[in-house]
């Protein structure tokens, strides 16, 4: 489904020439679980951000869903990514004066779907994630974890090709990180498509597939225990 | 996107920049605080002015109506109604009023020539001093200056030089301070008996109620000895004609003066048309000018719109970020900054009309001056707001929609 070949992406800082990513080939399967790890500075988060569709590539090709994105001009990367990516953040970004139905009704918004369908779905996806009880509630009300759920509510709504959670664990304690490990995992075994980005080796053991990056390029790809 | 789209869009836009302006109440009043006093003081100064122009169009319509007024001697400047008419030396002749009597009725409806010089007036022990005024029994009908009690004087009264007079309201005060009934009773105008036939309305001026109006005939034998008038009073046809009614007069009392030009003239016309011109045109002015720096305090308060519209996109850059992550193309952050604005202006815009009515009020209340609001004025102050909110709020909302989201996401 996401087929990236031969990406490379540079930036200029001061007088010298960083490769983000140097020629990275990836392949992901509908329905799949990868983690893609490496240290800060290993091109981890250039990749997630091309995969995301936040940013393009400098060469090479990125097809999602049979469609070529990778020249694609701000506004109809944003339009892909409203129809076929679902951020999870480390940090939420929840809005916060927006309750958590609202939240999760944002990318239906970008979608022009009108107000009585929309709620429909967040509620449905709430329910989902187990927030049924919090629909109403605005983020300050809600601990690290519920805010984590709303913001996979947020990501599922849109019915997306993917899930795209970057270190969705890192502001979370260990028990809750669990809880929203066990979440994406169950999510993943109905279907949905898991992009696990972090530098926490331990979490990407719970993906079915783990890609490890080191100086903008794929160093190691194996099989993860779970799944 | 189609059109249910963009309506479900609008929509939202609106709903979110209201919950954004309502989370933080006192920021956006102070932010359109600036509109809001710009707005008020546009409409409030308007109307101030507008009120002035008015009252003083009133306050020239009750000296006649379709007035021209002929003087003797030199023209003074442009001359208001020289209410007190004494001192001028009349030079206005018999053959003068013939010609302007002579014109057709559709020019002038009626004259009346005047005279009038200062005199002693005495009823029994009470001495007061007048304007002694000898005129026609039209006076009152050219000049809007009515007997308020008894009648004027008549045709029959001017013929047969009768001792009667017309006595204004303070002159009345000052003869009779008991408030007596004065019809009947006999006054001396500067020794010679008259008898008393009206009271004059009130006009408010000294000039004319400190007055008496006697037939000019009577002025004529008793007073002065002069067959010519001071004052020629015409009455219009129409406002229309009344500057080629003044032209025709002109000419001809050149040409029975033999002078060539009004520069060398002995008399000069006053035009009631070229009066309220004159003074609705100064308070015209006053209004554009008051309204001149009522708009520079509007646009003042545009500025105070874009600097915290600017502190706000950059305080809101991860918000953008998130929406932008989201699927929210340029155009909506765009249209949503905007619509925030453009609600902080009209809203602004709203609260400065009715604090301009608020004004207004006050002004003709605790002022006591002439205050009228314009529905131009609230329409051109409140369009003018939104504009500026439009114009002002385009900025932040550009640079908001031209943000990375990669950088937004990751600010701090």
């Amino acid at each position: 489904m996401i087929s990236i070949s031969d990406v490379r992406k540079h930036y200029q800082m001061g007088p010298t020439v960083v490769h983000a990513l140097d020629g990275v080939s990836l392949q992901i399967e509908a329905a799949e679980f990868i983690a893609i790890i490496g240290p800060s500075g290993s091109g981890k988060s250039t990749l997630m951000n091309i995969i995301g569709c936040l940013d393009s590539p400098d060469s090479g090709s990125y097809e999602l869903a049979g469609e070529e994105v990778g020249e694609l001009l701000p506004d109809e990367l944003a339009e892909v990514r409203n129809l076929h990516v679902g951020f999870v953040f480390q940090t939420f970004n929840l809005l916060p004066r927006a309750t958590a139905i609202e939240n999760v009704e944002l990318p239906l918004i970008y979608r022009g779907v009108g107000a009585r369908r929309r709620r429909a779905a967040a509620e449905q996806m709430l329910e989902r994630v187990g927030l049924a009880d919090r629909m109403t509630h605005l983020p300050t009300e809600l601990s690290g974890g519920q805010r984590q759920r709303v913001a996979i509510a947020r990501a599922l709504v849109g019915r997306p090709s993917m899930i795209l959670a970057d270190e969705p664990t890192g502001a979370l304690d260990t028990r809750t990180g669990e809880e929203i490990m066990a979440l994406f995992e169950e999510l993943n075994r109905d279907g949905v498509t898991l992009i696990l980005v972090t530098h926490d080796q331990a979490l990407a053991a719970h993906a079915g597939r783990m890609v490890r990056l080191l100086d903008g390029l794929i160093v190691e790809t194996r099989a993860g225990v779970a799944v | 996107m189609n059109a249910r789209a963009q309506l479900v869009m609008l929509w939202e836009n609106g709903a979110m920049s209201f919950r954004s302006i309502l989370s933080n109440k006192v920021r956006a009043f102070l932010t359109a605080l600036g509109v809001m006093i710009g707005v008020a003081s546009v409409i409030g100064l308007t109307a101030l002015g507008h009120g002035a122009s008015l009252s003083v169009e009133r306050r020239l319509s009750t000296l006649g109506a379709n007035l021209l007024i002929v003087y003797s001697g030199e023209p003074r400047g442009t001359s208001l109604v020289r209410q007190r008419t004494t001192n001028i030396a009349p030079m206005l002749t018999a053959d003068d009023l013939a010609f302007i009597n002579s014109l057709p009725s559709d020019l002038v409806v009626r004259t009346a020539p005047e005279s009038s010089r200062n005199g002693q007036l005495k009823f029994e022990n009470r001495n007061t001093v007048a304007t002694v005024i000898g005129t026609d029994p039209d006076y009152p009908a050219i000049r809007n200056f009515q007997p308020m009690y008894g009648a004027f004087f008549s045709q029959l009264d001017m013929e047969s030089r009768r001792n009667v007079a017309a006595i204004g309201v303070q002159t009345y005060r000052e003869l009779f301070p008991d408030g007596r009934d004065p019809l009947g009773e006999t006054i001396r105008i500067n020794g010679l008996p008259f008898r008393v036939i009206a009271i004059m309305e009130e006009k408010g001026s000294p000039a004319q109620d400190a007055s008496v109006f006697i037939p000019f005939t009577t002025y004529r034998r008793s007073l002065s000895g002069s067959d010519n008038y001071a004052i020629i009073n015409i009455q219009a046809a129409s406002t229309d004609v009344m500057y080629e009614l003044q032209e025709t007069i002109e000419n001809e009392l050149l040409r029975l003066r033999r002078v060539p030009s009004m520069e060398w003239a002995n008399f000069y016309i006053a035009n009631q048309m070229d009066l309220i011109g004159t003074v609705t045109g100064v308070a015209d002015t006053f209004t554009l000018l008051l309204a001149g720096i009522a708009a520079i305090s509007l646009l003042v308060g545009g500025i105070g719109i874009m600097n915290i519209m600017l502190v706000s996109v950059t305080e809101r850059t991860r918000e953008i970020g998130v929406r932008m992550a989201l699927g929210a193309k340029g155009r909506h952050v765009m249209t949503q900054f905007l619509t925030e604005a453009v609600i902080l202006s009209a809203g602004g815009g709203l609260i400065g009309v009715g604090l301009g009515y608020l004004f207004s009020w006050g002004a003709q209340r605790f002022g006591r001056l002439a205050s009228v609001v314009t529905p131009d004025s609230v329409l051109i102050a409140f369009s003018f707001a939104v504009v500026i909110g439009l114009f002002f709020g385009g900025y932040p909302a550009y640079r908001a929609s031209r943000l990375d989201p990669i950088e937004a996401l990751r600010y701090e």
